[in-house]
């Protein structure tokens, strides 16, 4: 055994251990930390040639299946009615964004100024941690830096895990008392037929301006749009159930693969794992202040508390706006407020997805 | 790539991509607002959708399922009527 072989087993039992005794996202550390264990197995060759974690990674990852069949699960397990309710919260979305390209463009001057060796496609890659979405990562990732997918899947976990530490002390700081104590008004009733109309409706969109964000959204819409549509609750229920469990199963293994010592123990990695944390930071604080500034904008109070949201990372960054909201005013429920810039995020951090892979793709 | 030519592309990158971000989100905005706006009014004269969806056509009833839940039904009833019933009598000794 190399000493590299043993310190990333070390690494998998560590993830198993957040996994498991600090509940960090489980369902995909797991997976995620056992398959590192596995392919570091010396002489057994989980990982290399025809390995059998190889092959899961050959078939799901270098593919692009996994992630999108994953997002069609996110998709059919979507309610978009808090989004529908108010449209506005979509510039939410959008501007937590804002942490991508601010992370993309950190890990270029950091190359710039020769400290890691990052190319624009790389920088790309790692800066899609910011959209807090762990499909959207993977899928970027395995398009533009399969070098790196490794770290930045671990990262883009990690960080969605500790979105309620992340986040509040951010929050915290950008407003003020009297801001967190903001109520919004009551959402109005979204009927059905706008909830089936709104993916088409989507999908429309992505087909006209943004092709290449058109796999992600598809397979969104697609999930979606069985969920609403009422008639299909069969193939619903197994979209947003067996299928995206089982595939989640190997998607964490396949990840688990590319914690092979020569990739993974490198400098790039802390990098990427500095940069990471930028990303979900200044996304929050950009959610924020979009919030803030939407507020002097429209007559509809908005709580800024709701604009961290925008990152996606559903429902998670959802809850940690309401927990805060109901700190300040505990009659004040924020959560389903919040909803709508969570989805949103979703929304948002696929279209930067298609955005990045256009640009450094072609 | 020479490193200064790498600092324009993600320059490049960070605006265009938050320029896109924010005109196709600030589209949907408006693209949703209208939809909704045309359905609420539909709705006004042809109804709203039951909110369960409707009805699977796919769906094949059993007849078997069908007559346990008229004798679930029937069941119901007679339970009904005859606490009903006894009722009534007791009242009218």
């Amino acid at each position: 055994m190399t000493p590299g072989q043993g310190v990333m087993i070390l690494i998998g039992m560590l993830l198993l251990y957040l996994a498991i005794k600090k509940n960090f996202e489980p369902l995909l550390l797991v997976p995620i930390g056992f398959g590192g264990v596995l392919a570091n197995i010396p002489g057994a060759g989980l990982a290399e040639g025809n390995g059998i974690l190889h092959i899961f990674y050959t078939v799901g990852i270098e593919s692009g299946a996994f992630p999108l069949i994953i997002f069609m699960g996110v998709g059919a397990m979507t309610d978009f009615g808090p989004l529908l309710a108010n449209p506005k919260t979509l510039f939410l979305g959008a501007a937590a964004q804002f942490g991508i390209f601010a992370t993309l463009m950190g890990a270029v001057v950091l190359a710039h100024f020769g400290i890691f060796d990052f190319s624009l496609a790389d920088a790309a890659a790692i800066g899609i941690i910011g959209g807090a979405d762990g499909p959207t990562s993977i899928y970027v990732a395995s398009k533009l830096a399969p070098d790196l997918l490794g770290a930045i899947a671990v990262a883009s976990y990690s960080y969605m895990a500790l979105v309620p530490l992340i986040q509040p002390p951010i929050m915290r700081a950008l407003t003020t008392e009297s801001e967190r104590k903001i109520k919004m008004v009551q959402q109005r009733h979204v009927s059905q037929r706008e909830k089936i109309v709104f993916p088409l409706v989507l999908l429309i969109l992505v087909a006209f301006l943004l092709p290449d964000a058109a796999p992600l959204l598809g397979m969104f819409c697609f999930g979606n749009l069985m969920k609403e549509c009422a008639v299909v609750d069969r193939l619903s229920n197994t979209t947003q159930n067996s299928l995206i469990n089982t595939v989640t199963i190997f998607l964490g293994l396949a990840v688990g693969s590319k914690l092979s010592a020569d990739k993974f123990l490198d400098l790039q990695t802390l990098g990427i794992l500095v940069l990471g944390m930028a990303a979900f930071a200044i996304g929050t604080a950009s959610g924020v202040i979009m919030a803030k500034i939407l507020n002097k904008l429209i007559k509809e109070p908005i709580n800024p508390l709701i604009g961290s949201a925008g990152v996606s990372a559903v429902p998670m960054a959802a809850r940690v706006s309401n927990k805060l909201g109901l700190e300040s005013d505990p009659h004040n429920f924020l959560l389903m407020h919040a909803m709508g810039p969570n989805v949103a995020g979703v929304i948002g951090s696929a279209v930067a997805a298609g955005i990045l892979i256009n640009y450094v793709g072609t | 790539m020479t490193t200064s030519n790498l600092m324009t592309e993600g320059l490049n990158l960070m605006l265009i991509g938050m320029g896109f971000v924010f005109i196709f989100l600030t589209l949907l905005v408006f693209v949703t607002s209208i939809m909704s706006r045309i359905i609420t009014s539909y709705e006004k004269n042809v109804g709203v959708l039951p909110e369960e969806g409707i009805s699977s056509p796919t769906a094949v009833i059993s007849p078997a399922m069908n007559q346990s839940q008229h004798a679930n039904d029937d069941k119901n009833l007679i339970t009904v009527l005859s606490a009903a019933v006894h009722k009534f009598r007791s009242r009218h000794k």
